[in-house]
């Protein structure tokens, strides 16, 4: 190295400064450079450039392997699952070319129902796809078998592809978002023991973590909840507290909804089919410690009514039921016809999606003339189409955002509806619109595709382009989908 | 004809083609389409009224499309040959239309012209006009070379320090120079140097090594009469000599089951370089072919396909160390996957010290070795083999964690090219099948 090193410094200052030399040469070089430096035929800059002609010739002649003690890579432990068909390896590629991420977790989805694994060539592909995208996470991690774990420990990024053995592990030692993923994992499928969980460390967790962690209450939310959560009105942090009071209203049997639910059957009365309403003298402080605000911010909102207002969409819906002694068709028929009662619908919808309460929602998107849009997601699937269909050409736009949250496949009258309205609105429904819906549609529309014609001239090419990516994308979810007719046969799975 | 979606892949020319053929590899953008023994063929509706005419012959793969398309392949051809990759149910095999049939008889009739024009009498060639050519080229070439040694001597007078504040005018001058002298192989490795990254440590090896490649070459050729004939070949092949196709397709070549290793491709001011590595199962021979072709003009013949297999004549270019070949015939051959080669790196540095005693100014080589596994040292990978000797990866190199995932930390057959002590993984042996990377 040092040989070469004096070349290169020669060549960096010139030959008109420095002249080739053989320091350091020894045995055969020495003699080639010798009888180089010795020919009076050559200048300085032939020297020096046949000089170093011999040693890159010389080194490249002797380059020899590295020889160094290199720790090896611990060996990947043995896949236990078996790698998907070639069949699906192939349509695997036809989702990934069309660039929808539905259709991608349509086939992670067989793919795990089928328990299989991704092919090794696909995983780092994958694997930096869910880097990218969160919501990949999970699926592809249990895609990637041991493989996809052993590569997630060389690479950070993805270390995702550790598929924890127990939710514990993350509990106990993760970030306070995998703990808050873990809870809400355990809450889903036993909500005492979250609870436990979570009562254990609260003595141990600072007030940040407590009011992040608390939120995962919020799923499975009971009456069980409720003596824990009113011993926490009492916490220091307001932020927990507040946490704490948010909890207790969405629990039906709680003080805090008693405690509600008593002022205003006190005010409220039905006498001889006339409601009444006399606004109480004095209202409890706790009921105004708890979030109720006092005074309206509108001078056509008397306090009182501000008050009830806030009160009405804090208690469930159900409380008029008993109230009233009236079916939910019946009490919403006061809420429409009595004017004591009529002000207050958009708060008792409004308690209605506070508690989530589908067969109230039900019966309000029955007897109600008012379409109630945030309604639609308490709707059973066959209900939510009825009533998406019946609304939609009055309100597309808003319709439209309401059915991409779904998770159920849209009816196809509703398909119908949504390609239709597409077809006139191509530039804001477009390919990467439906990539992002093609879950929705059912593959038999397929078929009827031809039909959706633009009525604007100029939308022509454009919707014909964006109907050649849609019928690509239906063909492909119909492969995925037919996927499922094949994995349960042994005989088509092979190690890839 | 079982090619995979990788194997089709690597035949496009380009990236926006790729994506155009998987777009096409879809049944519902082909109006018709059929299989024969020897053909695929497919009508594809473009804009136009009538649907583009796409038809591949299978036994000797090559394209043809009635689409304006200059690519070769085109995305109709590529989109038609992926389908078939997915999904061969939908392809029926039935006799060829008229339209298929007449082109595969054309080619065919167009083989037999080549055989017979092989066969007939040479025209009789006008000797002294055509020494006259050749001496007034080999002047202008030594006037060039002469140019160029005064160039690079006087870079080593002044000293190379200063080189990475040089402007673009100062390699495209003297690149164009070569170009102008008809020494088109020495404005290549002007480029080359021209394209070193001088902002990187090291920089200076590098060109010096550069450097020092075109000086050999240019003494190489001031006394070309003084070296083996097979040298002299070499010499005159870097200055840019073109060797004469249909000489070499004279020769005798090498019969032999050629598995396609691994292809590379180039772009340099809209010259397209394709090489292809090839190795013979029975001789145990690497190969190069190489295809060039301006973008865009469609000149390009050559389709092999990346890890398949083909049973070849090949005849080599004269060299010292024959590398680069052509094809004098070739016909589609069933997949090879067997796997011979090198045990050790050991023995790859033997190899490559013997071909730099014959050829100095080298270039990269293909090699297949035994039982790679990768490792990290020095904070880069490495390819360890059985006696845990390391080689390292040639920085730029895409595909590591594809290889990772292969491997599983476990050693693999490995098709590298490369030269020195840097190389670059092509392809490995993995369950008994080739994969290219």
């Amino acid at each position: 190295m040092q040989r070469w090193n004096n070349i290169i410094n020669t060549a960096l200052l010139g030959t008109a400064k420095k002249a080739a030399n053989s320091q350091g040469l020894s045995g055969p070089l020495q003699q080639a450079a010798d009888k180089i430096l010795a020919a009076n035929t050559l200048d300085r800059e032939d020297q020096l450039l046949q000089l170093a002609a011999v040693m890159y010739n010389y080194r490249q002649s002797g380059a020899q392997p590295e020889t160094a003690t290199v720790t090896p890579i611990a060996v990947c432990a043995a896949e236990t699952k078996a790698y998907c068909t070639p069949q699906a390896i192939q349509v695997l590629h036809q989702v990934l070319e069309t660039d929808s991420q539905q259709l991608l977790q349509q086939w992670l989805e067989y793919c795990i129902a089928a328990n299989l694994l991704i092919p090794l060539v696909l995983l780092p592909g994958m694997l930096e796809k869910a880097y990218r995208n969160k919501s990949l996470r999970t699926m592809i991690a249990a895609v990637s078998g041991q493989r996809g774990e052993w590569l997630g420990q060389l690479n950070t990024d993805w270390n995702f592809s550790i598929v924890a053995e127990s939710i514990e592990e993350p509990w106990q030692n993760g970030t306070t978002a995998q703990r808050f993923e873990a809870l809400q994992e355990l809450r889903s499928t036993d909500p005492v023991m979250a609870l436990n969980w979570l009562q254990e460390t609260w003595p141990k967790e600072n007030a940040a973590v407590k009011k992040e962690l608390i939120a995962a209450l919020s799923i499975n939310i009971s009456i069980t909840d409720a003596d824990w959560l009113e011993t926490l009105l009492s916490e220091k942090s307001k932020q927990v507290k507040e946490a704490a009071i948010y909890l207790l209203k969405k629990i039906t049997g709680s003080t805090l909804h008693e405690n509600y639910r008593q002022v205003l059957v006190s005010a409220i009365q039905l006498h001889n089919n006339t409601v009444t309403c006399v606004f109480p003298e004095k209202i409890a402080d706790e009921i105004f410690a708890s979030g109720i605000e006092k005074l309206s911010s509108s001078k056509a909102i008397t306090d009182e009514a501000y008050i009830l207002d806030q009160l009405i969409r804090s208690v469930h819906p159900a409380v008029w039921e008993k109230h009233f002694n009236r079916s939910p068709k019946e009490v919403l028929a006061l809420f429409a016809q009595q004017p004591v009662l009529n002000p207050f619908i958009p708060a008792l919808v409004n308690a209605i999606l506070w508690f989530h309460d589908s067969q109230w929602a039900l019966a309000c998107t029955h007897y109600s003339e008012i379409f109630h849009i945030d309604l639609i997601p308490l709707l059973p699937p066959a209900e939510q189409d009825v009533y998406s269909e019946k609304y939609f050409d009055e309100y597309p736009d808003v319709i439209l955002q309401q059915l991409l949250l779904r998770k159920e496949e849209w009816s196809i009258t509703l398909a119908d509806k949504v390609l239709r309205f597409c077809a006139n609105n191509p530039f804001t429904n477009n390919q990467a619109f439906m990539n992002n819906c093609i879950r929705f549609i059912p593959v038999a529309i397929a078929k009827e595709l031809d039909q959706y014609t633009t009525e604007n001239a100029n939308y022509f090419d454009y919707w014909k382009s964006i109907k050649a990516h849609l019928l690509n994308l239906l063909q492909v979810k119909k492969l995925t989908s037919d996927l499922y007719d094949f994995y349960d046969s042994p005989d088509e799975r092979r190690l890839y | 004809m079982n090619l995979s979606d990788e194997q089709v892949l690597a035949m496009a020319p380009d990236e926006s083609s790729r994506k155009s053929g998987k777009d096409l590899a879809n049944p519902a953008k082909w109006v018709s389409k059929g299989i024969s023994e020897n053909a695929l063929w497919g009508e594809c509706q473009g804009s136009g009224s009538k649907p583009y005419q796409t038809q591949i012959d299978t036994g000797n793969m090559a394209f043809k499309c009635s689409c304006p398309s200059r690519k070769f392949p085109c995305k109709h051809g590529l989109g038609l040959l992926l389908l078939h990759a997915r999904q061969q149910q939908l392809f029926t095999v039935q006799a060829p239309p008229a339209w298929v049939s007449e082109w595969l008889a054309k080619r065919a009739e167009k083989e037999e012209k080549k055989a017979e024009q092989a066969a007939a009498p040479e025209k009789p060639v006008d000797t002294a006009a055509q020494t006259k050519r050749l001496q007034a080229r080999q002047q202008k070439v030594s006037d060039g070379v002469e140019e160029l040694l005064r160039w690079i001597k006087d870079i080593i007078r002044n000293g190379i320090m200063a080189i990475p504040e040089k402007d673009r005018a100062f390699w495209e001058n003297m690149t164009r120079r070569m170009v102008d002298a008809q020494a088109p192989g020495l404005a290549g490795m002007l480029r080359e140097l021209s394209g070193i990254n001088y902002y990187q440590e090291g920089w200076q090896t590098a060109f010096m090594d550069q450097l020092l490649r075109i000086y050999l070459v240019i003494q190489g050729y001031q006394h070309i009469d003084t070296l083996p004939a097979a040298l002299q070949a070499d010499v005159r092949s870097l200055i840019g000599f073109a060797q004469a196709q249909e000489e070499l397709k004279e020769q005798t070549g090498i019969t032999d089951t050629w598995q396609v290793l691994g292809k590379q491709t180039t772009e340099e001011d809209k010259l397209i370089v394709e090489r292809y590595w090839l190795y013979g199962v029975n001789t145990q021979r690497t190969a190069l072919i190489l295809q060039f072709y301006v973008r865009n003009q469609g000149t390009a013949t050559l389709a092999l396909t990346p890890g398949g297999t083909i049973q070849a004549e090949l005849v080599y270019y004269p060299s010292a160390a024959p590398l680069r070949a052509l094809i004098k015939s070739q016909i589609a051959a069933a997949p090879n996957h067997s796997f011979q080669g090198y045990a050790r790196w050991q023995e790859v540095m033997a190899a490559q010290t013997a071909i730099s005693a014959q050829l100095p100014v080298y270039n990269d080589q293909v090699y297949t070795i035994a039982n790679l596994t990768l490792v990290w040292h020095q904070e880069q990978w490495w390819l360890q083999d059985s006696h845990q000797q390391l080689m390292r990866i040639r920085n730029g190199f895409r595909h590591t964690w594809k290889l990772l995932a292969l491997s599983g930390g476990m050693p693999l057959h490995m098709a590298v090219t490369g030269r020195e002590t840097q190389y670059e993984p092509m392809g490995v042996w993995h369950e008994n099948e080739y994969k290219i990377l």
